[in-house]
């Protein structure tokens, strides 16, 4: 029984863990004097936080690291009071066989600001025997109590040598047969996303033999939303109820999330504007709406009204042409 | 005076619909003045349908009576006082009865009208006066303990045809002309409410010598709005703030009424400038509906609902003058239809976030990658069981059933392969591959006509043809992505 390669290849200690050098100098440091504060991780997903997690609690922990660490998803949880029950019935209970005990609570900036409220109050009570480490993407939508109990520690975009690395290990130990130009590819789609990139090369290599940079090409784009094209074709000859029916189909049935849409829609548009089937001035305006769309969807409740007002911007800039 | 004091009741027989129950009131009415005592008597139904004007009417074969409504504070004291003692001595004046009536007592507060209920229970109990009650609600909790020792009668909603003849009378007596399809309108508008009925005429016929249904359009917009699709015709028609706040007062959540705007703006506006502008304003109030929700403040709803109303309302540079179909939005059948399939996606990617230490949203991110490997059958049978994926669990990724017995055998021989050198691995790979084309090929001939091994491969080479031109697309995209980034450096 083989796990995903994710699984399969995640570090399991704090010397392997790929990148972040200066995070985990000072985490090796936090180990060697057999302590350490409440700790938050935040940064880009595919990065490490889980995996330095995991390996931070096994080395600060020992032997008997599985009974005095847990993990937690604050967005799968239902509501606070799950995670104030999980916590405080696992806090209650002194270590055995460790210094202390370790709650690893996953994406808290999803959790609301009440929510984080009671979660502060937790940290609060059980200092004495357990420390947290909280990760996040964006510390900004972390209330400032918390932050303030905790030493931040920025995780940044995995390096590409780094990943390069990385993937030639496994290619190894799986024994694939994967050129430099095929890694490369991989690579510049993974975005510094360690998850992804691992993702995409395990993908490719089931689909055949050899990979080569096609065998990526083809993975990455049948991985991809589809129809975005299409949509942002629609918008622009001015069929815009048609440009939000296959938005809504893509985004309701095939389930594609508002950041990748939104991702999808600049690379789309972004390829027009090079090969000259859209104009630098339209181009440069539609930018600045993706871009304020992309801030939204992140501020406001529901993705897709975001993205189908972006679409009446691709309506006007048609007319004007 | 107001149309519906003018032109109500004046007696008995003048009471629109629910005959037998004013025989009854009579009948009760009677018995008390001939000196027998009887049963307090409830009177129950909606709005508008003559409940107070029957216990006035009843009021005035009394020589006294007291009446207490939902304005008046009712907590146990008061009541006590001003009813405990009219009902246990007589009037002072001649042997008269006093009628007390007790309107709206379903709607007695249970914080600020303390023991209303229960003083309202110590005097029906021990009171020698009639007493007569009304509700609206028949299943409010506060008529529990009552409806037992009452009459309860059930008032029923008054007939549009009675309405239509009532309203026609008035007309004639206001000296009004109609047309025939206006009062209609109004009567069946007023849902059996002839209070509503008979002020909505007086609205739009007071002090006129004729109304037409121009006059309605003009009421629709003072109405209390009931129904969301009036709220979304208000905002997409009307450029007055009024209007429109009155509209944007309909019950339901502020994202269903958003979606629902925001569905019908391109089918009501046709210039771009004003679909572009109306829609800047949706993407603004679900700004603030996310605010408002992360950060639990709801009192960042009113901008919301500001921008969502008047702001959508003001986009436009004039009403059209059309009618425009307004529709449900197209994003709830696609939902109710993707729900079984989106089900399926939660559990299985919550099953798999446990092995992968991510959340569910993580978890499905990776699905597509996850349905690459699935088309491979070792790495399918080979995830599968890790992630202990159930056959419809499975079919989220790959529509073939995996071959377990063939491929249960492969892990083991693959395991070893890795173990050994490169190219043997490779070679191995091939054969195994080999292997299955020839197997799959057997078990379909076995089971089915040729026929269905022809259905088999068309999507095969369907599908390839498609990859090969998103390839080409996808390398174009790629490449002048490149370039674009070496452009700027």
């Amino acid at each position: 029984m083989n796990a995903p390669w994710v699984e399969k290849y995640r570090p399991q200690t704090l010397d392997e863990v790929v990148g972040q050098e200066h995070t985990i100098l000072r985490l090796k440091r936090y180990v060697k004097e057999g302590n350490m504060p409440n700790l938050m991780f935040t940064g880009p997903a595919g990065v490490g936080k889980t995996t330095t997690a995991i390996a931070l609690a096994k080395e600060m922990l020992g032997e008997y690291w599985r009974q005095n660490f847990l993990e937690l998803n604050a967005s799968d949880a239902r509501g606070i009071d799950t995670v104030r029950n999980d916590i405080k019935s696992f806090c209650r209970l002194k270590a055995v066989g460790s210094p202390f005990r370790i709650i690893f609570l996953d994406e808290v900036d999803n959790m609301t600001k009440d929510a984080q409220h009671a979660l502060r109050r937790e940290m609060e009570m059980y200092t004495k025997t357990s420390s947290f480490i909280l990760s996040c993407n964006y510390s900004s939508k972390i209330i400032d109590p918390i932050q303030s109990r905790c030493a931040i520690f920025r995780f940044v975009p995995v390096k590409g040598h780094q990943i390069i690395k990385r993937l030639e290990y496994i290619a190894e130990a799986e024994g694939l047969k994967i050129d430099m130009a095929a890694i490369e590819s991989i690579v510049y789609f993974a975005e510094g996303d360690m998850r992804r990139a691992v993702n995409i090369l395990q993908a490719s290599s089931s689909a055949g033999e050899e990979i080569t940079e096609e065998s990526v090409d083809e993975v990455v784009s049948k991985a991809k939303p589809k129809d975005v094209k299409k949509i942002v074709n629609k918008a622009l000859d001015g069929d815009f109820i048609g440009a939000r029916e296959l938005l809504r189909d893509v985004m309701v049935v095939q389930g594609t999330s508002g950041e990748d849409m939104v991702t999808q829609i600049y690379q789309e548009v972004s390829k027009m504007a090079l090969d000259g089937s859209l104009n630098e001035d339209i181009y440069i305006n539609l930018v600045e709406s993706i871009g304020e769309t992309d801030y939204r969807i992140r501020e406001g409740s529901n993705p897709r009204i975001q993205l189908e007002a972006l679409l009446t911007k691709f309506l006007i800039n048609s007319k004007a042409d | 005076m107001l149309w519906t004091e003018k032109y109500s009741p004046k007696n008995f027989d003048e009471v629109l619909g629910n005959v037998k129950l004013k025989d009854e009131i009579l009948n009760w009415t009677e018995d008390w003045l001939l000196g027998k005592t009887s049963q307090c008597i409830l009177l129950i139904g909606p709005p508008g349908t003559g409940k107070t004007t029957m216990a006035h009417l009843a009021a005035k074969e009394f020589s006294e009576y007291i009446e207490l409504n939902a304005s008046d504070k009712r907590s146990y004291d008061i009541l006590k006082n001003t009813i405990g003692e009219t009902s246990l001595s007589k009037s002072l004046y001649g042997d008269g009865l006093k009628l007390i009536i007790l309107d709206e007592v379903d709607g007695i507060h249970g914080n600020e009208d303390r023991g209303g209920t229960r003083a309202i229970n110590q005097i029906v109990k021990e009171g020698k006066h009639p007493i007569i009650m009304m509700a609206n609600d028949p299943y409010s909790k506060r008529l529990q303990s009552l409806k037992p020792k009452c009459n309860t009668l059930i008032m029923r909603k008054v007939h549009t045809n009675s309405i239509v003849a009532l309203l026609k009378k008035i007309c004639v007596k206001e000296g009004v002309e109609f047309e025939e399809h206006v009062v209609r309108n109004l009567a069946k508008r007023s849902n059996g409410d002839l209070r509503t009925a008979i002020n909505d005429l007086e609205v739009i016929a007071r002090g006129r010598d004729k109304i037409t249904s121009e006059d309605l359009e003009l009421l629709s917009s003072k109405d209390d709005i009931v129904n969301i699709f009036d709220t979304v015709r208000t905002v997409l028609k009307s450029k007055d703030p009024k209007r429109i706040r009155a509209a944007m007062r309909v019950d339901s959540e502020p994202s269903f009424i958003l979606e629902i705007i925001t569905e019908n703006i391109p089918k009501e506006y046709e210039k771009v400038n004003e679909i572009q502008s109306a829609y800047e304003k949706i993407s603004q109030a679900d700004l603030y509906l996310g605010r408002a929700f992360n950060t639990r403040v709801y009192t960042y709803w009113k901008y919301a609902f500001e921008l969502m109303g008047l702001g959508v309302a003001l986009s436009k540079a004039e009403t059209y003058k059309k009618f425009s179909r307004l529709t449900n939005s197209s994003i709830f059948p696609k939902l109710s239809k993707s729900r079984g399939k989106r089900n399926l996606e939660d559990k299985v990617a919550e099953k798999m976030g446990q092995k992968l230490h991510a959340s569910k949203k993580v978890v499905k991110e990776q699905f597509p990658y996850m349905k690459i490997m699935f088309q491979n059958d070792e790495t399918a049978h080979e995830l599968a069981t890790y992630f202990d994926l159930a056959d419809d669990e499975v079919k989220l990724f790959r529509s073939r059933k995996i071959k377990v017995k063939k491929s249960k055998k492969k892990p083991t021989k693959a395991k070893k392969t890795t173990t050994s050198t490169k190219k043997l691995s490779n070679e191995t790979k091939v054969e195994t591959s080999k292997k299955v084309d020839v197997e799959d090929k057997l078990s379909s001939n076995k089971k089915s006509s040729s026929q269905k091994v022809k259905t088999e491969d068309k999507p095969v080479k369907k599908s390839s043809k498609d990859t090969e031109n998103e390839k080409d697309s996808e390398k174009t995209s790629k490449d002048s992505q490149m370039s674009l980034f070496n452009f700027n450096k």
